[in-house]
């Protein structure tokens, strides 16, 4: 049995088409997702300011702006310059302080111009929503009131979380889902078409070792995706990870487990290579972007919510980002663990029951 | 005679289809033993219940002793198979194969000793797909052979290769025979199995339809000899004088498809050869020669006459 577990190894590593999907296609969308979400930008971008106004709320405005970590400040004189500039998206948004804004004479202009793109819907509402916050600010002051009511928010966690946090866990479950559901169903649908599952039975070789010889080195494989899943994140884009590192990688290998029993259960109906990388696709798409990979899935209309929230990745990302994001234990929120060995036992039943390595 | 697998009314049904049907035979300790029968005969199904990879629906099965259905895990430590069309791990090359599958076994012989008896030592490194497919089946065949088995199981060993590596893989059947191994092999090749089988059996429907050794079976068909000629023209006068000469009931003539006055005409005794000879030397052929029947030859009565009774309704 160990023979055969170092030889999958050694059969992955020289699989450079399965390698590239199980590590390098992952890869990339951590780097994509690095460049454009991580940092302390929170994905909003750069905003062009345009300040014509030499007055003290406007010096004062532009130094907030600055100093407020939402966005990136770029300096510009020219609107049209600007306007360029959002049509290439290279910016999301124009803020154009007019002349005079802020003077206490009775004609100057007392609005701030924003011009931006509907396409960017979350960055237009941090843009307005910091400058209708200072403004606020700013009313009050002039009619010397002070607000009564407000708002005080706390958070699980203390470290400062960014979207990018949330996706490099969601990246983590679709690494996993990907490698084990399509490798597994897909190695084991060639090996019955070329017979090598046959040949295998021929042999003294137990079927239990021979699984157990290709599900141990799957989870080796898995556990280098997480690995390297984190340390690009983490290293390279500043990733946070505020709970047990640790424990985060043993629920994600369980994920790995969870995904491997979903793959056997596949393999055990796709008769053919064909089939099983269809019906694996078939499993996976869905999950990926309905499970909760790039976006909270509790955005989706409740109908959908109310499905998609036990789909097997759904679960194993809130236990994932509980314990990786808001150094929550697992244990807090049972019902995820439940939903993810609930999946588990059913998928390891179908496969015993059917998945056999010969015909009959 | 020493028997290593003996088998008993073995019987295997897929629904309402009987691909076994109650077929009883045994193997021999050290002999070639064919399993004949086109393609659907029951063939493969017989030798993989005998290597346990299919449950037989009833009868039994012994091999080497234990019984092929509760014993297997001791079956399997001393027999070796080699699978129809089986392909082996893209990404290992020969020697890894050997020596996976070598792991398997509590007994396991020198990859290198292998790979030399089929003259494959220049690729032991090598690929799987860097073979033709005469080396790819040279390797299954060694493949099959790594732990040292009493028992080779070879399914259709030559299919699909062409002459010179069919002859090569017989040689290499030979060189287990003479370890003292017993060889069961399947095949449709009828000329594979008179050269290489000591004993075969012929399977029809999935039925045994008769067994023994080659010569002896052909020796005991109806019509053991055989004259094939090519006349200048076909002329049906030429073949009715023929006929007359070995008595028509006890001589067939067949025109042979392809080449033109092509025939071949199958004899009951050996005066009646004789008497054909000198008739056939009278109308001065362009070539004749004179043989005995082949496996070939009987299959085709055995079975052809199973297929006319069928069409007859004599079953």
């Amino acid at each position: 049995m160990y023979k055969m577990f170092l030889t999958n190894l050694k059969m992955m590593v020289r699989g450079r088409q399965a390698l590239f999907w199980s590590l390098f296609f992952p890869m990339v969308f951590t780097i994509i997702f690095g460049f454009f979400f991580s940092g302390d930008t929170a994905g909003v971008g750069t905003i062009v300011l345009i300040n014509q106004s030499n007055t003290e709320l406007a010096s004062s405005l532009e130094k907030a702006m600055g100093e407020s970590n939402i966005f990136k400040i770029q300096k510009e004189t020219d609107l049209g310059t600007a306007k360029d500039l959002l049509k290439k998206n290279k910016i999301t948004a124009i803020i154009e302080i007019p002349a005079d804004f802020g003077s206490p004479k009775l004609d100057s202009p007392k609005q701030i111009i924003v011009i931006n793109d509907p396409a960017n819907a979350q960055s237009n509402l941090a843009v307005t929503g910091f400058l209708d916050k200072y403004l606020t600010v700013v009313n009050y002051q002039i009619q010397k009131a002070q607000p009564i009511y407000s708002v005080k928010i706390e958070t699980t966690t203390d470290t400062n979380l960014t979207y990018y946090d949330f996706v490099l866990v969601g990246l983590i479950g679709m690494a996993l889902m990907n490698a084990s559901i399509q490798g597994i169903a897909i190695s084991m649908a060639k090996y019955r078409q070329d017979k090598i599952l046959k040949r295998i039975t021929t042999t003294p070789l137990r079927s239990w070792k021979f699984v157990f010889a290709e599900v141990s080195a799957r989870l080796v494989q898995n556990l280098v995706q997480i690995s390297l899943i984190l340390i690009v994140g983490i290293y390279f884009f500043h990733a946070h990870i505020a709970g047990n590192i640790f424990l985060l990688i043993v629920f994600a290998m369980l994920g790995g487990l969870l995904f491997q029993s979903i793959g056997f259960a596949v393999a055990s109906v796709a008769t053919t290579v064909d089939a099983a990388q269809g019906m694996s696709i078939a499993v996976t798409i869905p999950m990926m972007f309905l499970a909760g990979v790039f976006f909270p899935i509790d955005q989706l209309p409740k109908w959908l919510f109310s499905i998609v929230q036990y789909l097997p990745l759904a679960p194993l990302l809130r236990m994932m980002r509980g314990i990786g994001l808001e150094n929550i234990s697992p244990f807090t929120n049972q019902i995820n663990i439940i939903i993810v060995f609930a999946w588990i036992v059913v998928m390891l039943f179908v496969s015993i029951m059917r998945f056999r390595l010969a015909d009959e | 005679m020493n028997n290593v697998i003996s088998v008993k009314n073995l019987t295997k049904k897929y629904g309402s289809l009987i691909a076994v049907d109650r077929i009883s035979f045994e193997v021999y300790k050290g002999e070639v033993f064919g399993l004949l029968g086109e393609n659907g005969a029951g063939k493969t199904t017989t030798l993989e219940m005998i290597e346990g990879l299919r449950k037989p629906t009833s009868g039994e099965i012994k091999v080497l002793g234990f019984d092929a259905v509760h014993d297997i895990q001791h079956i399997k430590e001393r027999i070796g198979v080699q699978l129809q069309s089986s392909a082996y791990y893209d990404y290992l090359k020969l020697r890894e194969i050997l020596d996976l599958f070598g792991s398997f076994y509590q007994k396991k012989l020198n990859p290198d000793d292998l790979f030399k008896m089929v003259g494959l030592e220049s690729k032991a490194d090598q690929y799987i797909k860097n073979l033709s497919g005469g080396q790819r089946q040279r390797f299954s065949i060694i493949a099959s052979l790594i732990n040292d088995p009493e028992i080779v199981f070879l399914d259709e060993p030559t299919t699909g290769l062409d002459p010179v590596a069919r002859r090569n893989t017989w040689d290499i059947i030979a060189k287990i025979k003479e370890k003292g191994k017993t060889i069961i092999l399947t095949t449709h090749y009828m000329e594979e199995a008179e050269i290489l089988c000591d004993r075969i059996a012929i399977m029809e429907k999935g039925k045994i339809i008769t067994i023994g050794k080659p010569h002896q079976l052909i020796e005991q068909a109806e019509t053991p000899y055989k004259v094939e000629f090519v006349l200048e023209k076909d002329n049906q006068k030429t073949i009715d004088r023929l006929l007359n000469a070995c008595e028509a009931r006890d001589c067939d003539i067949k025109k042979l498809p392809g080449k033109t006055a092509h025939y071949e005409m199958h004899i009951k005794s050996q005066e009646l050869l004789n008497k054909a000879i000198t008739a056939l030397q009278k109308e001065n052929p362009e070539s004749f020669t004179i043989g005995r029947a082949t496996l070939e030859d009987l299959f085709i009565e055995l079975t052809g006459k199973t297929i006319a009774d069928e069409e007859n309704g004599n079953v």
